[in-house]
């Protein structure tokens, strides 16, 4: 699926992240990443935590400098937050003080759209994620699930060139995280947006992606990138599919090594900082 | 991966005489400054400000007398007794309405809505009851610090996590082994916090007591030093009042472990 | 079913602490009567219950309370205006912040009101007095609460800020102030709390103004019933002002 003829949209080259931590000493958390992102296409990027994605998906953000390499989108290089890029957070991030309308429209807000206009489009995204009805509601009154299409629907509603989001269902439940994902890949296949997401679910990278990039642990370092030829339109239902299991299988092979890596590495500073308190 | 950043940047400031220093200084000296300038000029009234050199000497003299130990000494008494009285009740009522929610139901709301209405008002009472001397502003002093301490030990008391207490009933403890390994160890935060915030209206209720009617103590030398006009006596018992009682909550805070409980 | 029972017998609850304050209060009617409690010490509930019309009568007690409000209100305009001020400053730099922080959590553990003779000498017997020791013992909570608001802020809203590509300010008025905003009602509530404890305290220790000095009136009168119905009458005062916060509070944050 993946347009691999046009010009790439979003471009990262060589990107290098070093942490100095008092425990640990220098760390590294991004390792020479490179990727690319095709305009329409869907790419995951997955790996065992503490392998530099959520670090990955700062620095592509514009959220964290200080680091080497370059991203650029459209052939602009960028040197912070891009009006091009669209960020959904893992976190809970909706306002709390805003309604679900007065939220979506918050992008429209700050370019200085007309109030009424700014409602109306605000509504259409709304519509988009499925929760008319829920326009006048607050975060509060509504679900984890509900709020986290409440930011998706804000961002989206800035139109952005490439959607860029991490891990936006962690905190959800599986059936609520693969209703969202089919919800998601609708509008993606409707808006033919370009589509970035960092996960750690292996379901949920196969059941979305076009290709998905594999990260080590400690240090991220791109191990592979596989490309998924199954066929869309895609729903949840997919994962009951010969075809998934297989994909899902190659891809834990790849991520068992180094999530068990990540292990060890835990149990290790455990019992470090557990020698120095003794 | 926000975390390491932080602890990056933790990490970094932190030289011998910070920026941070400087600035305290900074704001000391302006204000020692501008007080002594002011003093200086003659604006205001005389005495209202007097010199630092005053001040100073007046702290010194306070210090260098019986008298003011005497009387420090009646006052810490008056809000020891204070606290003993408030404070135990506080706690047993706290308990009795933490744990049964029947009793909560009925009486906790006036507790509640009890709790920040001015208390020295009750004083013309409290006289009444107890007469002027010390009985009264130990009345008053435990009047006010029961509040606190009651509405924090009965919050405190429901706001255990209920897995704790599940945890002790499933190792069939029975109530007095619930109580001490599982109830206070878990309420210390609570309990010392409401002693920390009884102490310090007790401090006051008790102070203000003795500067309405009394003929020593604390809030009588500072009533005489207003009635004699002297400003520099007063200033010096302020700070020094200021200073032990600041001392005493950030010790009651120190020795609860407020500081250490963060973890949980 | 149990749950229903249980409701049920919780619902009575309120009615049996109602009904045992009553019975207390005529308990105590009786001991007055037959002579186990003295009645110069405490006057029978019946009496009390008697004077409130007189006090609200002939103590001019709108006006008394007027008087009060007036210092309060003001107090607490001083109280929004400075403390948030304080706040959102020590927010802004963080040097100050590091600076001043214990310093003000340490102002917030002293005992202020004790500085009421040497305000007496400052601003003389007047309501600034009142005023100004009310806003001086308020001000410290309602500063931190500002700074705490500001600082808890969760990181991930401020990225979401980032974002967008927010300018400072409207990183502040958008994201961080209507974040930090329940926590600032919170310490503005506790600073008029404050603020009334302290200003009807000093009306009643200087003997001037309002509601405070109306008891310390009646009790230099001798007048036991009328002193003990204008303290009931101020703690109602005090209770409904609190009250009434609360439901402020609850209703200028409709969304939790």
């Amino acid at each position: 699926m993946a347009t691999n003829t046009s010009q790439p949209i979003l471009v990262v080259e060589h990107i290098n992240v070093r942490f100095e931590t008092p425990d640990d000493g220098p760390v590294i958390a991004v390792d020479d990443v490179s990727l690319d992102v095709a305009p329409g296409e869907f790419l995951s990027v997955i790996g065992p935590s503490g392998c530099g994605k959520s670090t990955l998906f700062n620095v592509m953000g514009g959220l964290l400098g200080g680091y080497e390499g370059r991203v650029s989108v459209a052939g602009e290089t960028i040197s912070g937050p891009h009006a091009s890029i669209g960020m959904v957070f893992q976190e809970e991030s909706t306002f709390p003080w805003r309604s679900v309308t007065d939220n979506v429209a918050f992008p429209l807000e700050l370019i200085g759209m007309p109030k009424d206009k700014r409602i109306e489009r605000a509504r259409h995204f709304i519509k988009l994620v499925g929760l008319d009805g829920f326009e006048n509601r607050y975060p509060g009154e509504l679900s984890g699930g509900m709020r986290q299409r409440v930011s998706l629907a804000r961002t989206l509603a800035s139109e952005p060139k490439i959607l860029l989001m991490d891990e936006p269902f962690a905190a959800l439940d599986e059936q609520t995280r693969l209703l969202l994902g089919d919800k998601v890949l609708q509008i993606q296949q409707d808006l033919k947006q370009t589509t970035l997401l960092i996960t750690h679910n292996i379901t949920e990278a196969v059941q979305m992606s076009d290709r998905i990039l594999v990260m080590t642990y400690r240090p991220g370092k791109v191990k592979r990138i596989v490309n998924i030829d199954l066929p869309r339109p895609r729903t949840s239902e997919i994962v009951g599919s010969e075809a998934f299991g297989r994909y899902v299988a190659q891809i834990w092979a790849d991520l068992r090594e180094e999530a068990s890596r990540g292990m060890k590495d835990d149990e290790t500073r455990t019992m470090r900082v557990d020698e120095a308190r003794s | 991966m926000a975390e390491t950043v932080r602890v990056k940047k933790a990490a970094v400031a932190a030289p011998a005489i910070g920026p941070v220093t400087l600035l305290r200084i900074a704001i000391v000296v302006t204000l020692l400054a501008g007080w002594e300038l002011l003093a200086a000029s003659g604006w205001l009234y005389r005495d209202v400000v007097p010199s630092l050199v005053a001040i100073g000497s007046a702290v010194a003299d306070l210090l260098m007398h019986g008298e003011y130990y005497f009387n420090l000494g009646v006052t810490a008494g008056e809000i020891g007794v204070a606290l003993l009285i408030g404070g135990t009740a506080g706690v047993l009522v706290g308990l009795a309405l933490g744990a049964n929610r029947f009793l909560s139901k009925a009486f906790e709301s006036y507790l509640y809505y009890l709790g920040p209405t001015p208390k020295i008002i009750f004083f013309p009472i409290m006289i009444m009851w107890f007469g002027v001397g010390p009985g009264s502003k130990v009345a008053m002093g435990a009047v006010s610090c029961f509040f606190p301490i009651v509405l924090s030990v009965a919050a405190g008391m429901r706001q255990i996590d209920k897995v704790l207490i599940r945890v002790g009933n499933s190792f069939r403890a029975n109530t007095w082994q619930m109580v001490q390994k599982i109830y206070l160890p878990a309420m210390r935060h609570p309990i010392i916090n409401g002693i920390r915030l009884g102490l310090g209206v007790g401090l006051i209720g008790t102070l203000l007591a003795e500067t309405k009617l009394s003929n020593k103590g604390i809030g009588f030398l500072i009533i005489q030093a207003y009635s004699l006009f002297d400003m520099p006596r007063m200033y010096a018992m302020l700070i020094v009042l200021f200073v032990l009682a600041i001392g005493v909550n950030a010790l009651v805070g120190r020795l609860g472990g407020l500081d250490s409980i963060k973890r949980a | 079913m149990t749950a229903m029972a249980l409701n049920r017998r919780y619902s009575l609850a309120p009615l049996v602490g109602l009904l045992s304050l009553v019975i207390f209060f005529v308990l105590i009617e009786l001991l007055i009567r037959i002579g186990v409690v003295n009645r110069f010490i405490v006057p029978p509930p019946s009496e009390i219950i008697a004077s409130f019309s007189r006090v609200i009568l002939e103590e001019d007690i709108l006006h008394r309370f007027v008087l009060t409000a007036t210092e309060c209100l003001t107090a607490g305009v001083m109280l929004t205006i400075f403390g948030v001020a304080g706040g959102v400053l020590m927010h802004r730099f963080r040097l100050l912040q590091q600076a001043c922080e214990t310093w003000v959590a340490a102002m917030a553990s002293a005992p202020t009101v004790l500085m009421y003779p040497l305000f007496l000498v400052i601003f003389g017997r007047s309501a600034w007095t009142i005023i100004m020791m009310g806003f001086v013992a308020a001000l410290p909570p309602v500063i931190l609460k500002t700074l705490e608001g500001l600082s808890s802020t969760r990181r991930v809203l401020i990225n979401v800020g980032r974002s967008f590509n927010l300018t400072p300010s409207q990183q502040f008025w958008k994201i961080l102030f209507p974040a930090a905003m329940p926590t600032i009602f919170v310490g503005i509530r506790l600073g008029l709390i404050f603020a009334l404890i302290n200003i009807v305290g000093v009306e009643f220790l200087i003997n001037f103004g309002g509601l405070g000095a109306l008891i310390n009136e009646l009790a230099e009168r001798y007048d036991l019933a009328g002193t003990y119905a204008s303290i009931c009458f101020v703690i109602l005062v005090s209770v409904l002002f609190f009250m009434s916060l609360e439901k402020a509070e609850r209703w200028l944050r409709p969304f939790e």
